[in-house]
C-alpha cells in the first residue's frame, strides 16, 4: 500500500521553534499507512482518537491500583469506573521525562507534543507546546476524511486547551452545549439515507473562500517566518471550510447509529456558584457520540476542566486548585473531587460504549487517553503519572488490565503507541530525554 | 544575538535585590536581566519566536468596533468569535504571536454572512452602502461603486482595481446566480470581512520582512488600533493617502485623534488588557461565603473601572498616581452595597465620593482587583501581591517550583488568621525567597475579602496590616497605596505597558532608549495619560517595524 506523507502544514509548523531544520524535521516526519491488519469486526468502521483531560491531579497513592494484570484491584479514586473496567487500561509507574518547568504545563506538554511547555511568564495558561499534539498530528493525517478533522469540547467553561496544532497554535474548546449542537447538527446535518439535494449557495461560498486565498497569496510573500506560520494556520482554516463544503455535496456515510441526537438546553446556569459539570458533561458526551458515530469526525479533545481550575465541586470548603495545595493531611476534599471527574468520566466512557458498531461497540473501535497535568496536586510532581486508556482502538491495545511500568518508564511510549495505533507511521516521538522509539509494549496486544 | 525576555531592572534599589534573592523557577528564573538562552541552544523543536508585532489578528472588540465604523451600530455581530488568548497575559500580545485556530476561521464565515445578510437587507443601512440604482441582478457598475470604498476602508488603504473587481467579480456572479443584485453582493462584502487583509493588521514596513519604517496606512492603522481601538476614519486614510502623517501634519492628526470620542473606546481596551478585566465576566466566587457575589458582581466591578479610568486619565487628566490614592469611584446598587455607600442613582452607575475616614483608595481599593486576585471562598495575599508586584511595577516573579510541600495549616490557636497561617511562607527561607515579595504587600489588603467587602476581623480575630513594601513602612491599606504611588517602578513600569500594547511586541533591549525618553516626556506632563499616548504616537519607535525575529535566528 502507498505510504501517504502528512500534510505539509504539520512539518511548517515544526519550523517555527527557531530551531531550524535540522532538528525541527525528524521528530516530525511521520508517515499515515492504512492498516492491512485491521481486524474483521472493525473493518467497516473508522477508528477514532480522543483525550478525554481534567486539571490538577490526583492523589496517587488513592488512585494507583493494587494488583497488576487483569486481576488487579480499583482504587478508591478509580472506582467509579467500575462499570467499564474491562474497557479501559490503568498505567502506572511512568514518567514524564520532560524537565518540569512548568507547573501544570510541562506535564501535558511532555506527554502529548513530547516536549516542555514554553512560557515567557511561567504560568500554564499562557504557555504553549513546543509542537503539535498527538491528536492534531493524528488529525492531520486522517482529518481530511470527515467534516471536521478533530472536535474540541470543553466542560468548564474556560478557553483553555491542552490541544496544540503548534507552538502558539491552541485550539479552544467549544463549552456551550447549544452552539456544539448547531455547529454538529444544525441546518448542514443530514442523517444517513438522505439525498442530497444541490444547493447553489455552497459553490457561492468556495468561491469568496477562492478570493481570499488569492489575497493571502499576495499578502505571505512579505511576511517573516513566524508571521509566515500563523497566515498558514489561516489559510488551513479555510482549507478546512472548503473540504466541508465539498463534502456537503455528497450523500452522507451511511452509518446505522447515526441520529439527530437530542437538542441540549440554552444555557447551564451555576447554582450556587458551583458549575453543574456532571451534567454538563453527560450532555456534550452525547453530542461528541454522535458526532464521532455518524463519523463527522475522528478526533476529539474533551478539556473536563482547566490546568490549575478552581471551579467549586458541591459542598467543598474551596476551589479545586486552592484545595490541592492548601488543603492539609490526606486531603478528603481533594480526594472526593477526583472521585466526581472519574464519575463523570464513567459517565462519557459509557455513552461511547452504548453505541453499537457492528460487533462491538464504538469505544471498542476507539482509544481515549484519560489524563491530568499533573500526578500529585499539591507538589506538580510528574512522577508516576496518570494515565488510563479506555477502548482497544480495533484491537490494538489490551484492555481490563493494570499495567505497572517495572522500570519508570517514559510516559511518551504510549504516545507513540497511540500513534502508531492509529496508524501513523512514527519512528519515533518526543524531543531530549522524552525521546523515543518504542511503544509502550505492556498495554499492546 | 542574545535575546531579552524582559528589560533591564527598573531603577528601585530594592525589588530587584530581593528579586534575586529569589532563585528557583524557570530557566531564565525570576531575576529579570537574566539573558533568555536562545532557541536553537535549546533541545527539541523548542521555543516560540518571540513575536514581531507586524501582522496582529485583530481582537474580537476590534472586530465589533471595525463593523461598527463600517456599517454603523445598528448590525449585530455574533458574539462566538474566537476567543482573545494573551500571550505573557497581554492580548495584544497574544494578538501578534498566535495562530487562529481552524473553528476560529470557520467563525468568521459565520460572522461574516451573518453581517452581509444584514446590511444587505433593505433598510437604512443598505441605501448608505448603495448610491446607485442597479439596473440587472448582475449590474458590475454598481456593485463596484460599493465595493471599492467599503473595501479601502475595511483594508485600511488604498485598494488596486484588481483586488476590487476580482470581488465584484463573486458578487456578480452571485448575484447572477441568486438572481438578486442584492443577495449577491452579500458574497462580495463576506469576500471583504473574510479577507486577510481586513482580519489582520499589518505593521510589515518597507522591508518586510526585516522592518524598517511602518508606511503611510499601515501608521494610519497602528494609529487608529492604538487610540481608538478601530479602524482609521476616512480623515486618517486620506491624510496617509496624500503623504500627510509626518512632522507638524502628524502632530496635528494625533491631537485630533486624541481629541475625538473614541480615544475613550481605545483607553477602555488598553485598561482592560492591562488589568486583565476580562476575566471578570466569568468571576468565580461561592455566594454561600460572599453573600453579595452573583454574575452580575464581575461585569459591574469591570465597569466601576473602567469609568474610573475614564475619569481619571481622559476627564480630570489627574497624573498617574491618583489611581492609587483617589477617593473618587463610580458604582451601581450592587456595588454601593459591597462598598457600604448608598447608591448615588437608582440605576446605572454614578460618581460617588469615598469617606475621607473610609481607608479605601482608588485601584486597589475596588472590586475588580480585590476580587480578581482572591480564591473562589477567600482573599489570597499571594495573589494580590503579584498582582502588584507584576502588573503594576513590572518585576516578575517565577511560578512556583515543584515538588514543595504548599500546604497551610488549618485554623486553629497557634494560627488564627490568615496572615498567621501564611507565616511559613515568609520564615522558611526557601518559601519566603518569592513569598517576601508578594505576601506581605497582599497583607496589607487585608481588610478587604475575596469580593472587596470591608472587614476587620479574620476568623474572628483582628486583622494585621502592617508591612513595609521594598523599604517603606504601612499599617494599613491606606499607607500601602501611598507607598506604592511614590514606588520608583510605578511610573516606568505604566510607560512599558502601555508601550508594549502599542506596538503588541514584547519590549526589549532595542527599546530601551525609547521607553527612557517615553518615560521623561511622561514626567515633563505631570505623568498624564493623554500627554503619553501623544509621545508614544510621535515616537520613532511607535513608526518603525520590526523585523520578524525568527529570521535573526536563522543559520
Amino acid at each position: 500500500m502507498p505510504r501517504a506523507r502528512i500534510h505539509r502544514r504539520t512539518v511548517l509548523k515544526g519550523l517555527l521553534a527557531g530551531s531550524v531544520v535540522s532538528v525541527a524535521l525528524p521528530g516530525l516526519d511521520y508517515f499515515f499507512d492504512p492498516p492491512l491488519t485491521a481486524r474483521a469486526d472493525c473493518a467497516a468502521f473508522p477508528k477514532r482518537f480522543g483525550i478525554w483531560y481534567w486539571g490538577n491531579g490526583v492523589l496517587p497513592d488513592k488512585f494507583r491500583p493494587t494488583g497488576d494484570g487483569p486481576t488487579y484491584t480499583l482504587s478508591e479514586q478509580l472506582m467509579p469506573l467500575a462499570p467499564v473496567r474491562s474497557k479501559l487500561s490503568v498505567i502506572s509507574g511512568t514518567r514524564i521525562l520532560t524537565p518540569n518547568t512548568v507547573p501544570h504545563g510541562s506535564g501535558p506538554s511532555g506527554l502529548l507534543a513530547g516536549g516542555d511547555m514554553s512560557s515567557p511568564d511561567g504560568n500554564a495558561s499562557s504557555g504553549t507546546f513546543p509542537g503539535p499534539g498527538i491528536d492534531q498530528i493524528i488529525a492531520s493525517t486522517i482529518g481530511d476524511e470527515t467534516l471536521f478533522p478533530s472536535l474540541e469540547i470543553g466542560v468548564q467553561r474556560s478557553s483553555q486547551s491542552v490541544s496544540f496544532r503548534g507552538p502558539n497554535a491552541m485550539n479552544p474548546p467549544e463549552t456551550s452545549p447549544a452552539a456544539l449542537f448547531t455547529r454538529l447538527f444544525g441546518a448542514s446535518f443530514r442523517e444517513p439515507g438522505t439525498m442530497t439535494e444541490p444547493d447553489p449557495r455552497l459553490g457561492l461560498r468556495q468561491s469568496v473562500l477562492d478570493v481570499v486565498h488569492q489575497q493571502a497569496g499576495s499578502l505571505t510573500p512579505r511576511l517573516g517566518v513566524a508571521d509566515r506560520i500563523r497566515m498558514e494556520a489561516h489559510l488551513d482554516g479555510i482549507r478546512s471550510i472548503e473540504l466541508r463544503i465539498a463534502r456537503l455535496q455528497a450523500d452522507p456515510p451511511s452509518l446505522a447509529a447515526c441520529m439527530r441526537p437530542e437538542m441540549p438546553l440554552e444555557a447551564y446556569p451555576d447554582i450556587e456558584g458551583r458549575p453543574q459539570m456532571n451534567l454538563v458533561s453527560d450532555v456534550m458526551a452525547d453530542l461528541l457520540a454522535m458526532a464521532l458515530a455518524c463519523d463527522q469526525t475522528r478526533v476529539f479533545t474533551v478539556m473536563y476542566s482547566q490546568s490549575v481550575n478552581n471551579v467549586l465541586y458541591g459542598d467543598h470548603s474551596a476551589g479545586h486548585h486552592q484545595l490541592t495545595h492548601d488543603e492539609p493531611g490526606e486531603q478528603p476534599e481533594v480526594n472526593d473531587i477526583v472521585q466526581t471527574i472519574m464519575g463523570s468520566l464513567n459517565g462519557f466512557l459509557s455513552r461511547m460504549d452504548e453505541i453499537v458498531e457492528g460487533d462491538g461497540t464504538l469505544l471498542d473501535h476507539s482509544a481515549v487517553l484519560c489524563t491530568t497535568d499533573v500526578s500529585l496536586g499539591r507538589t506538580h510532581s510528574l512522577e508516576d503519572y496518570p494515565l488510563m486508556l479506555a477502548g482497544s482502538c480495533c484491537g490494538a491495545f489490551r484492555t481490563g488490565i493494570h499495567y505497572q511500568s517495572p522500570g519508570a518508564e517514559n510516559a511518551c511510549r504510549l504516545s507513540l503507541s497511540i500513534l502508531r495505533a492509529m496508524g501513523v507511521l512514527a519512528p519515533s516521538f518526543g524531543q531530549g530525554p522524552s525521546f523515543t522509539t518504542s511503544g509502550l509494549s505492556g498495554v499492546e496486544v | 544575538m542574545k535575546m531579552y525576555r524582559s528589560l533591564t531592572p527598573l531603577n528601585s534599589p530594592r525589588a530587584p535585590l530581593a528579586a534575586m534573592l529569589c532563585v528557583f523557577g524557570l530557566a531564565g528564573g525570576c531575576v529579570e536581566d537574566v539573558p533568555v538562552a536562545s532557541p536553537r541552544a535549546s533541545i527539541g523543536f523548542g521555543d516560540p519566536t518571540p513575536t514581531a508585532g507586524g501582522l496582529p489578528r485583530l481582537t474580537s472588540a476590534q472586530y465589533r468596533n471595525a463593523i461598527t465604523e463600517l456599517f454603523g451600530p445598528t448590525v449585530l455581530v455574533p458574539t462566538n468569535l474566537e476567543p482573545d488568548l494573551p500571550a505573557e497575559g497581554s492580548v495584544a500580545l497574544g494578538a501578534s504571536t498566535n495562530a487562529i485556530s481552524p473553528v476560529g476561521v470557520e467563525r468568521y464565515e459565520g460572522a461574516a454572512y451573518a453581517i452581509a445578510e444584514q446590511v444587505m437587507a433593505e433598510g437604512e443601512v443598505r441605501g448608505m452602502l448603495v448610491p446607485c440604482s442597479p439596473s440587472a441582478p448582475g449590474d458590475a457598475v454598481c456593485a463596484t461603486e460599493v465595493i471599492r470604498p467599503l473595501m479601502r476602508r475595511a483594508f485600511r488603504r488604498a485598494v488596486t482595481e484588481d483586488e476590487v473587481q476580482s470581488v465584484v467579480a463573486v458578487a456578480v456572479n452571485a448575484s447572477a446566480t441568486l438572481g438578486d443584485f442584492y443577495d449577491g453582493l452579500e458574497y462580495g462584502i463576506a469576500a471583504l470581512l473574510m479577507s486577510p487583509d481586513f482580519l489582520y493588521r499589518q505593521a510589515l514596513g518597507d522591508d518586510a520582512p526585516n522592518g524598517g519604517a511602518l508606511s503611510a496606512f499601515e501608521l494610519a492603522s497602528r494609529l487608529s488600533f492604538f487610540l481608538w481601538d478601530t479602524v482609521p476614519d476616512e480623515a486618517l486614510l486620506t491624510a496617509a493617502e496624500e503623504g500627510r502623517l509626518s512632522d507638524g501634519d502628524l502632530e496635528g492628526e494625533v491631537d485630533r485623534m486624541l481629541a475625538d470620542p473614541r480615544v475613550r473606546q481605545g483607553m477602555r481596551a488598553f485598561v482592560s488588557d492591562w488589568l486583565g478585566l476580562d476575566r471578570l465576566s466569568d468571576l468565580s466566587k461561592d455566594p454561600t461565603i460572599f453573600r453579595a457575589a452573583s454574575p452580575e458582581l464581575g461585569p459591574a466591578a469591570r465597569e466601576e473601572t473602567l469609568r474610573f479610568f475614564e475619569h481619571l486619565f481622559l476627564t480630570t487628566e489627574a497624573p498617574l498616581a491618583e489611581m492609587l490614592t483617589s477617593r473618587t469611584t463610580f458604582v451601581n446598587r450592587r456595588l454601593s452595597a459591597i462598598y457600604e455607600i448608598p447608591a448615588p442613582t437608582a440605576d446605572g452607575f454614578g460618581m460617588v465620593t469615598l469617606p475621607e475616614s473610609d481607608e479605601r483608595r482608588g485601584l486597589l481599593g475596588q472590586v475588580s482587583v480585590l476580587a480578581l486576585h482572591a480564591h473562589a471562598v477567600s482573599t489570597s495575599p499571594t495573589l494580590r501581591g503579584r498582582f502588584i508586584r507584576e502588573t503594576l511595577l513590572c518585576t516578575s516573579v517565577p511560578a512556583p517550583p515543584v515538588n514543595v510541600e504548599t500546604s497551610i495549616p488549618e485554623p486553629s490557636t497557634e494560627a488564627r488568621t490568615l496572615r498567621e497561617r501564611l507565616a511559613s511562607h515568609r520564615s522558611v527561607s526557601f518559601c519566603a525567597s518569592c513569598h517576601g515579595l508578594l505576601d506581605p504587600i497582599g497583607l496589607g489588603l487585608e481588610s478587604y475579602d475575596g469580593i472587596g467587602r470591608h472587614r476587620t476581623l479574620d476568623n474572628d480575630f483582628p486583622i494585621d496590616t502592617t508591612g513595609d513594601l521594598d523599604g517603606r513602612p504601612y499599617a494599613d491599606m491606606l499607607e500601602l497605596t501611598e507607598a506604592l504611588s511614590r514606588h520608583p517602578n510605578l511610573r516606568p513600569c505604566f510607560v512599558r505597558r502601555v508601550f508594549r500594547y502599542a506596538t503588541g511586541a514584547a519590549e526589549d533591549e532595542r527599546d530601551l532608549a525609547a521607553i527612557a525618553a517615553l518615560l521623561s516626556d511622561f514626567g515633563a506632563s505631570g505623568d498624564r495619560y493623554r500627554a503619553l499616548l501623544r509621545a508614544i504616537a510621535l515616537s520613532p519607535a511607535f513608526h518603525a517595524a520590526r523585523a520578524d525575529a525568527s529570521l535573526e535566528e536563522m543559520p
